[in-house]
Formats: C-alpha cells, sequence, structure tokens
C-alpha cells in the first residue's frame, strides 16, 4: 500500500548502487570510519570539498586515495610543504623563446580530483592562492581567466594545529570546505583487522586492483540529482535557527556564514538521496552540522581554554532547537 | 653703624651689630580665647561639607563616610592586646555585616524564584535559548483537528496530526520520552517492543514522504493511512 502512494518521483537507482559500491570497495581497505566514509561519499555528491583532519597514521590520506581512484577523473596530487609557492599550485608564465611570447603552464590544481595531503604545512600565501578555484571553479592569472573542469573536488588531509609545522588555515579556507571529517583511532577490534590485513598484504595488493566506479559524467548527473531534492520550508527554518544561533552564541567567537547554511542543506541532501529518499528530513539535518561547523566556528578563548569542543556547542545548539514536524 | 670706604668707586658697605639678649626672660603669648570662639562659630572657616550638595552627592558622601568608619580600627594607647583584640572585633564585626547583606539577597533571590545555585555554576556551554513553536502536543484537541483538516481536504494536515497525536499516546503511555529535539528516528530507536517499533517505523515513514516530501494524497490514500494510525493507537493502549 504504501508503495502505491510513494511512487519515486526520483530515479535514485544508480545513485544508491553507486554509493553501496564505493562503501563495499572501500570498506574493504578502510577498517572502520563509516562515518568518514559516508561524509566524504556525501561531499562528492554535495559539490563540495572535503578536509579530513586526523593525527599522523589513521589513513587519510589512503581513503582521500581510494575515493579518487574509485572516481574515473583527472586525478593529481599536491604536496604542501612550508616553502610551497602560490605558483606550484596554480601555474605560471613562462617565456617561450621561439614564440617570443609568454605561456602559462598549468599547476597541478588543474584536474577533477585535487588530493592535498598536509594542507596546512604550508603558510597562509600559498593557502590563499586556493580560495579563487575553491569557490569559483576558477584561477585568474595575468588577467587570464581559466574554467576548472567539472566535477572539480578538493580533497585535503591535515594534522590537527597542534602538531609540530601546522599552520592554522584560513577562516575564508576553512568555509570553502563543505566538510571537515575527523579521523579517530580505531578501536581494539579494528586494530586488530587492520594489523590482519597489512599482515597477509591485503591493502597494498587490493589498492592496485581498485577500480573507477563512477566516471566524471556520473558524478555530475548524480549531482543534478541531489541539487534537485526538495527540502520543506519548516526544515529550511530548522536550518536557518541552527545557523543563526552560532552567530549569537556566548560561547562562539565565530559563527557560520550564510555558505554554513548552504552546506548543511546541500549536504543534508546528499544524505537523503544516500538514503534512498528524493525529500531531506529534519534526521537529515540533524547528521550533518558537527562536520558542517566544526572547522567554521571559532570558540570564544575562555571555552577553548576550558577545553569545550565546537562539536560539543554545536551539539547543544541543536537539542534546544525545535524539530520541525 | 655704618661707615664709609675709603675708596670712591666701591659699594659702601654696612656693617651690623647684634646685641646679645641678656633679658633671660621669655614672653609666652596665648591665643584669645575669644577671638578663638568667634573664628570657630564663623560659618566661613567651617569646611567639613562642601556648600550646595546634590542629594545624590550627599548620598554617597554619606556611604563613603559609613565605609571609611567601617575600616578605621581603633588604638589603645600603650595596650597592645586590646588593639589587636579590638580590631579582632572589628573584622568580625565586618564578617557579620557582609554575611547578613548576602543571606538577605540569597533570600529574596529565592523568594523572586532565581535558581541561586545556577548563578554560580561554570556551564561548560553556552546557554541557548530554548526554542520551542507556540503549538503544544498536550493542549490540541486532536479529533477536531484531524476531523476539520480532512473535512477541509487538507489531508497533508491531517496525517501531521495523526502522527502528533501518536507521538503524544506513545509518550503518555512511557514508551517514549517527548523531547523537542529528538527525530522520528530517535523515536523510533527508543521503542522496546519490536512490533511496536516495526509498525511506528512504517507510520513515520508514511507521514514523511507526505510532510516533508509533499507527495500528494487523495481521501482514499488518507483513509487507508488514517486507519494504520488508529490501528497503531489501539494497539498501543
Amino acid at each position: 500500500m504504501e508503495d502505491e502512494i510513494f511512487e519515486q518521483r526520483t530515479d535514485l537507482t544508480q545513485l544508491s548502487a553507486a554509493v553501496e559500491q564505493i562503501k563495499a570497495t572501500l570498506g574493504k581497505i578502510i577498517v572502520g570510519q563509516q562515518d568518514a566514509i559516508d561524509l566524504l561519499i556525501a561531499g562528492i555528491l554535495a559539490d563540495g570539498h572535503v578536509l579530513i583532519e586526523g593525527v599522523p597514521g589513521v589513513a587519510k590520506t589512503l581513503m582521500a586515495k581510494l575515493m579518487a581512484k574509485a572516481i574515473d577523473a583527472k586525478y593529481s596530487r599536491i604536496q604542501f610543504t612550508p616553502d610551497l609557492m602560490p605558483s606550484d599550485v596554480l601555474g605560471t608564465s613562462v617565456f617561450n623563446p621561439k614564440t617570443t611570447d609568454f605561456e602559462f603552464k598549468q599547476g597541478p590544481v588543474f584536474g577533477n580530483i585535487i588530493l592535498i595531503d598536509e594542507i596546512n604545512r604550508a603558510p597562509a600565501k600559498t593557502q590563499s592562492a586556493l580560495f579563487e578555484v575553491m569557490e569559483e571553479r576558477q584561477i585568474t592569472i595575468d588577467g587570464m581567466r581559466y574554467q576548472m573542469d567539472e566535477p572539480f573536488i578538493v580533497l585535503a588531509t591535515q594534522n590537527p594545529v597542534e602538531q609540530e609545522g601546522t599552520y592554522r588555515l584560513p577562516e575564508a579556507q576553512l568555509d570553502r570546505f563543505l566538510f571537515k571529517v575527523e579521523i579517530r583511532y580505531p578501536s581494539l577490534e579494528e586494530e586488530i583487522n587492520i594489523l590482519a590485513q597489512q599482515h597477509q598484504q591485503v591493502t597494498s595488493e587490493q589498492l592496485a586492483h581498485i577500480e573507477p566506479i563512477l566516471s566524471r559524467g556520473d558524478i555530475i548527473s548524480l549531482r543534478k540529482i541531489v541539487k534537485g531534492l526538495r527540502v520543506e520550508a519548516k526544515v529550511l527554518e530548522f536550518v536557518a535557527k541552527i545557523i543563526l544561533e552560532t552567530r549569537s552564541n556566548k560561547s562562539l567567537f565565530l559563527g557560520g556564514s550564510p555558505r554554513a547554511s548552504l552546506a548543511v542543506v546541500n549536504a543534508a541532501k546528499a544524505f537523503a538521496a544516500m538514503r534512498g529518499r528524493d525529500f531531506v528530513t529534519p534526521d537529515d539535518v540533524a547528521w550533518v552540522p558537527p562536520s558542517v561547523l566544526r572547522h567554521r566556528i571559532m570558540l570564544t578563548p575562555d571555552k577553548e581554554m576550558e577545553g569545550v569542543s565546537p562539536d560539543e556547542i554545536v551539539k547543544q545548539i541543536i537539542q534546544k532547537i525545535e524539530i520541525p514536524r | 653703624m655704618a661707615s664709609a670706604s675709603a675708596s670712591t668707586d666701591a659699594v659702601p658697605k654696612k656693617t651690623v651689630i647684634l646685641r646679645a639678649d641678656t633679658s633671660g626672660t621669655v614672653n609666652v603669648r596665648h591665643f584669645d580665647a575669644n577671638a578663638l570662639k568667634n573664628y570657630t562659630r564663623d560659618k566661613d572657616f567651617r569646611y567639613e561639607q562642601a556648600k550646595d550638595l546634590s542629594w545624590w552627592e550627599t548620598f554617597w558622601q554619606w556611604i563613603w563616610d559609613w565605609l571609611a568608619g567601617l575600616f578605621k580600627f581603633k588604638k589603645v594607647p600603650g595596650n597592645w592586646i586590646l588593639t589587636i583584640l579590638s580590631i579582632l572585633w572589628r573584622i568580625i564585626e565586618l564578617i557579620v555585616l557582609v554575611g547578613g547583606v548576602a543571606a538577605l539577597i540569597y533570600f529574596l533571590l529565592k523568594a523572586g524564584g532565581v535558581d541561586v545555585r545556577s548563578i554560580f555554576r561554570r556551564d561548560s556551554a553556552a546557554i541557548v535559548p530554548y526554542s520551542e513553536s507556540d503549538e503544544n502536543i498536550n493542549t490540541i484537541n486532536f479529533d477536531a483537528e484531524i476531523e476539520k483538516a480532512a473535512a477541509a481536504h487538507n489531508y497533508r494536515l491531517a496525517v501531521r496530526l495523526l502522527y502528533l497525536r501518536c507521538l503524544k499516546q506513545l509518550s503518555d503511555a512511557g514508551a517514549i520520552e517527548w523531547k523537542i529535539d529528538k527525530t522520528n528516528y530517535a523515536y523510533i530507536s527508543e521503542l522496546k517492543n519490536d512490533t511496536q517499533r516495526s509498525a511506528f517505523s512504517s507510520l513515520t515513514r508514511r507521514f514523511e514522504y507526505i510532510w516533508y516530501g509533499e507527495f500528494a494524497i487523495d481521501a482514499r490514500s488518507y483513509n487507508d493511512i488514517s486507519l494504520a494510525f488508529n490501528q497503531f493507537n489501539q494497539q498501543g493502549s
């Protein structure tokens, strides 16, 4: 009876199949970290960039590499170092003696899936080179504008700022990441599984045999579907209330921007699609804010001194806002 | 005496000869008591208080004088034990005074319904204003409202009310704990009875598709859904 009433308005078959396949592929190599994998997939479906943070050795880069491998698109990797210059990322104009003219040599940022490893080891000068390309998907150099090919996804990894030799990323750049995915230490069971896999050399073999699951075209069409998902007016109001509260919260020095509101809605749409629905429910929304806001909001110095985490504040904010129904 | 110098261009010098006082008597002079009295009576010589103070300035003058008096410790000349005792006594007086004022404030706040302990409690996070819609599920006359919505062919609203009534009944029965921040999924997970959870999950799905998904339903579909909700409520009660 239910199926009679709720005929599918949107065909989510390809999306669901792709999501399951990616999860299964990544799950063969990455032990645990289900939430992180879900967020990575949602980030790609929601047309966002993802920042993966964790202490050294928790498979951040491996996860990003696997995700890049699952997509059949131009992949490039940039290792961020303290002496990296903006031109090393974007590209530079080089004089060609044959033509007696300057030619633009594209940097590694020209690609579809850009893996920026250890992003916070480069100073703010280099980070600012990414501002335009991350938001507008274009680069302007020497008065010329270069449009990025679709899809353009930045998957960046970083160590927590407390680690040696790291810089805090500029707020403007952090705001451009849809999610900050935190990779935590595995549990005892997961740790044993990792050891067993490594002992049998399963990881390196499987990594070499990963076949792309989605093409560039697939990603573009899936993103179109996700963008078209329905969000009821009260659910939008729910999102707006959450973000508005971050701006007036006494524990926060910096709240969420309108870009953060859009990010919550887009991410919730991606999760709804992953759950097989063509509309967003408050459940989809409630799951998203910690990952969308934890890198965007800034705690007041006293709260930071007390050791309060942004996730705790976000959780408390959500708890005080009525679920629309 | 002065004597002129022989040189004509030099400045003449004066020689002063002081005579030795050989009288041996000292004349002690006294203030004129009457003159003193006159001076003290004269208003022009009264400097204790500035003239033309406003009532506000007078009030603060009084406060400061009173505070200064509080911390004035008496010294007993020649007896240090009494001096210390006097200081101790003044300290006890001050403690009693501060304690009395604090107790008075405490009782006044308590009488006013203020949670006094919460003022001093260190909250680890922000106090977020409680946000709740004007609608209260405990005060809605569900039967009447559902009937009204169905009669107006507003089946979407009717399904919403059916779902809210279902939540209220589960809450009244103690199967779930109603809280504004709980999502539908949270309520589903809260149900311990497997059959009940499965049935409620199905009803939740229907509500979500109609309310959030804005799926259009006709009278026939509404009747089916309404029946499913009623059956669930009867089984639960």
